[in-house]
């Protein structure tokens, strides 16, 4: 009786101390069969990918992660605002988990969303070392539905992550399977002419690359959830509801354009916070971003999730439908995407005279009247995403002719910070040589290249220079990057950022995490090869406040 | 190119209208979700308020043939429709509001009034001005009365693009 009373009493006393939660992982060596074959890899709790961690906004949480490999390994809590001791990347946040041991993470969940987690050591993460993290906020979500999935998708290779850097360091072009060939020299050169052709491949010839490289990873099978286009993972729906998609692309190298034919897309997260609501055909998601979609299918059919590679070497599927086994059909892949000179603008020394876009500005003195039975999408597509070069190759355009998610489009739901002017600029050109497979920033690689030192209470403004014809999903952790998307207060924040070959683009940072954080391109190849950064943070709020205090201390003049 | 589209939104502005012609005036047939009532035959008054995407409250229970008159409040950040319909007439409307987005009368949380307004020939505008919804900026309020006459599957809903289908609908029980 009296110990009832004192548990009462504890219960009573449970609000004020939060809840706590304790979670436990465990990193093993796994099997994986993607359908077309099965390789040794790593996983999370046995499989790969890990479990889904479901946490609570306002939750501490309690990670004991034990390491049963024969290397070093280690976990980071990607897109979590968290202390950064507890971020997991070896050499900055920590020295990583050795072989044997247990190490436990401790930190408050101070967002919703979806997010995920993987390692930050060597190639674990393409080996398989990825799983999903979904967090209920503390009050409701600005959105309904009555079922969810976690879609996670990767780029499942035959090749150990060790061996495709050691070839692509030989080779670069050693996974580029679609070069061009010499019949589509013939075809071009009768379109555009011999001499346009040659001058063409010359300029190409001349900048080290291919037209193709617009993926440098070929050859891998698209996965969801752990399973292969054969293997079909199957989400179940009644007709009528609407279902939550929580799209996650832990691919090592892939963005995927995903749609489901039949159906329209409502998307409300973009990398865990909210959007405004935009209703799409479909959406191209980067390299370690995240899509929460809501869909309504009305009728009792299957519907295909297909998820083809930005550059059509490979595709992700999988199925919802209202019963096991039910499927539909399986779109062809579309045609592989080609760079253009327009995607190369970046770069520097490129004579911009060659590059007019007069078959663009031809477009528009068109008798548009005359176009009904044309398709305007996909006309248009070139011009249309502000976040592509001018007459991109690779802009992408809806398979049905419809609507493709543009970074324009994404408008925060309700603003995190206070706009503000941001205290100074850091300009970060994107740099790299094809040839030698060498990735970097301002030409420096990581390891010969000074952190980059930000004051805690500053508001940085970024500014991305892609000076390579690769697209690159730059992820700073610890601290927010609000994308600028000529929206002010309403740009969208998110915690990885692709950038375009030819473009430039801007985010900016409310500098509200002292210590020391990475920032680095999330190709995992391009990372490794030295597009990274440590930065620091110096300075930090002047007290042990909690965390929130400290972010509206930074709303001040700071 | 716009004035093609604009055509087409004149003719989509027409079919609307007959469909909620259709709509509303189908007593008996069990099609409509009403038609508008007077304020002195309202039962009761119900405030509804809208929020960046949702309603409150999301659920209200009528009987058949009573007259509601609903205050409708907007709370949000964002432009929101509050619209009494059926899903398929909801779905009609929807086209016509994407529109309007694309010409630019829905921007975020601003309503261009002037540009309803606009003569768009043949007699159509942008207005929108039928008795079974009000459509608000941010901090406004209006209200609607509401003669629910005959059961059927009815909901209230936002159909500024996106927003429906993020779920910002409410359903309307009959007792």
């Amino acid at each position: 009786m009296k110990t009832r009373l004192v548990t009462a009493l504890l219960c009573l006393l449970m609000p004020a101390l939060a809840l706590a939660g304790e979670y436990d992982l465990t990193v093993d060596r796994v099997k994986i069969d993607t359908g077309d074959f099965v390789k040794e890899g790593i996983g999370y709790n046995g499989k790969s990918p890990g479990p889904v961690m479901r946490f609570k906004e306002g939750e501490n949480v309690r990670i004991n992660v034990t390491n049963n490999l024969d290397e070093m390994t280690s976990i980071h809590w990607h897109g979590l605002i968290l202390p950064f001791e507890q971020d997991g990347v070896p050499g900055i946040s920590y020295p990583g988990i050795k072989p044997g041991e247990t190490f436990t993470y401790e930190f408050p969940i101070v967002q919703a969303g979806t997010y995920w987690f993987h390692s930050h050591s060597g190639f674990q993460e393409p080996d398989g070392a990825f799983g999903a993290i979904v967090i209920e906020p503390e009050g409701r979500e600005p959105f309904r539905y009555d079922r969810e999935y976690v879609v996670q998708l990767t780029d499942k290779h035959p090749h150990s992550g060790d061996r495709i850097m050691r070839n692509l360091k030989m080779m670069p072009d050693y996974y580029n399977r679609q070069q061009q060939t010499v019949g589509e020299f013939f075809s071009e050169a009768s379109q555009n002419g011999l001499m346009d052709t040659i001058r063409d491949r010359m300029a190409w010839g001349d900048m080290r690359m291919m037209k193709a490289d617009v993926e440098d990873v070929q050859g891998f099978t698209g996965m969801i959830n752990g399973m292969g286009p054969e293997q079909n993972w199957t989400g179940l729906f009644e007709p009528g509801e609407r279902i939550r998609l929580r799209f996650i692309n832990s691919s090592a190298m892939t963005y995927f354009d995903v749609r489901i034919p039949g159906m329209e897309m409502t998307v409300v997260q973009a990398d865990g916070n909210n959007v405004r609501p935009v209703n799409v055909d479909e959406f191209r998601i980067g390299v370690a971003e995240t899509y929460d979609v809501i869909v309504r299918p009305k009728d009792a059919q299957a519907y295909t999730i297909f998820a083809e590679s930005m550059g059509r070497s490979g595709y992700a599927r999988a199925t919802l439908a209202p019963e096991e086994g039910m499927a539909a059909p399986v779109p062809q892949m579309r045609d592989a995407a080609r760079l253009t000179m327009a995607d190369m603008s970046g770069m520097p020394g490129m004579d911009h005279g060659d590059m007019d876009h007069g078959d663009m500005a031809a477009q528009g003195d068109m008798d548009h009247s005359n176009m009904s039975e044309m398709d305007h999408s996909a006309m248009m597509a070139g011009t249309s995403d502000p976040f592509y070069a001018k007459g991109s190759g690779i802009a992408p355009t809806a398979a049905n002719g419809g609507k493709f998610l543009s970074y324009a489009d994404l408008k925060a739901q309700k603003p995190l910070y206070e706009e503000r002017e941001p205290t100074r600029e850091i300009e970060l050109r994107l740099t790299g040589n094809m040839e030698r497979y060498t990735w970097s920033i301002n030409g420096v690689k990581y390891e010969d290249a000074d952190p980059i030192r930000l004051k805690y209470g500053e508001r940085v403004r970024f500014k991305f220079v892609n000076e390579t014809m690769m697209t690159h999903p730059m992820h700073l952790h610890g601290m927010w990057s609000i994308l600028d998307v000529g929206a002010g207060e309403w740009n969208p924040i998110k915690h990885t950022v692709s950038v375009q070959p030819g473009t430039t683009v801007y985010m900016e940072t409310e500098v509200d995490a002292p210590g020391q954080w990475a920032f680095h391109c999330h190709l995992s190849y391009h990372a490794a090869a030295g597009m990274f950064r440590k930065v620091i943070v110096e300075g930090g709020p002047d007290s042990t406040q909690a965390k929130t205090e400290a972010t509206t201390e930074v709303g001040g003049d700071a | 190119m716009n004035l093609s589209k604009l055509l087409i939104l004149a003719s989509a502005m027409s079919v609307s209208a007959t469909a909620f012609a259709a709509g509303a005036h189908s007593d008996g047939h069990g099609m409509g979700s009403g038609e508008p009532g007077k304020a002195s035959e309202a039962s009761r008054t119900i405030t509804v308020e809208m929020y960046d995407n949702y309603y409150e409250p999301e659920t209200i229970e009528v009987k058949a043939g009573e007259t509601v008159r609903f205050v409708v409040e907007n709370k949000g950040n964002l432009v929101h429709e509050f619209n009494i319909g059926t899903p398929s007439m909801h779905e009609a409307h929807q086209e016509e509001m994407m529109m309007m987005v694309e010409h630019g009368v829905i921007q975020g949380g601003k309503l261009n009034r002037d540009m309803m307004e606009m003569d768009m020939g043949n007699g159509h505008s942008m207005k929108h001005d039928d008795p079974n919804s009000v459509l608000l900026e941010p901090g406004e309020s209006q209200e609607i009365v509401w003669t629910f006459t005959g059961k059927g599957n009815i909901e209230f809903a936002c159909n500024v693009p996106g927003h429906y289908q993020a779920g910002m609908y409410g359903e309307v029980n009959f007792k």
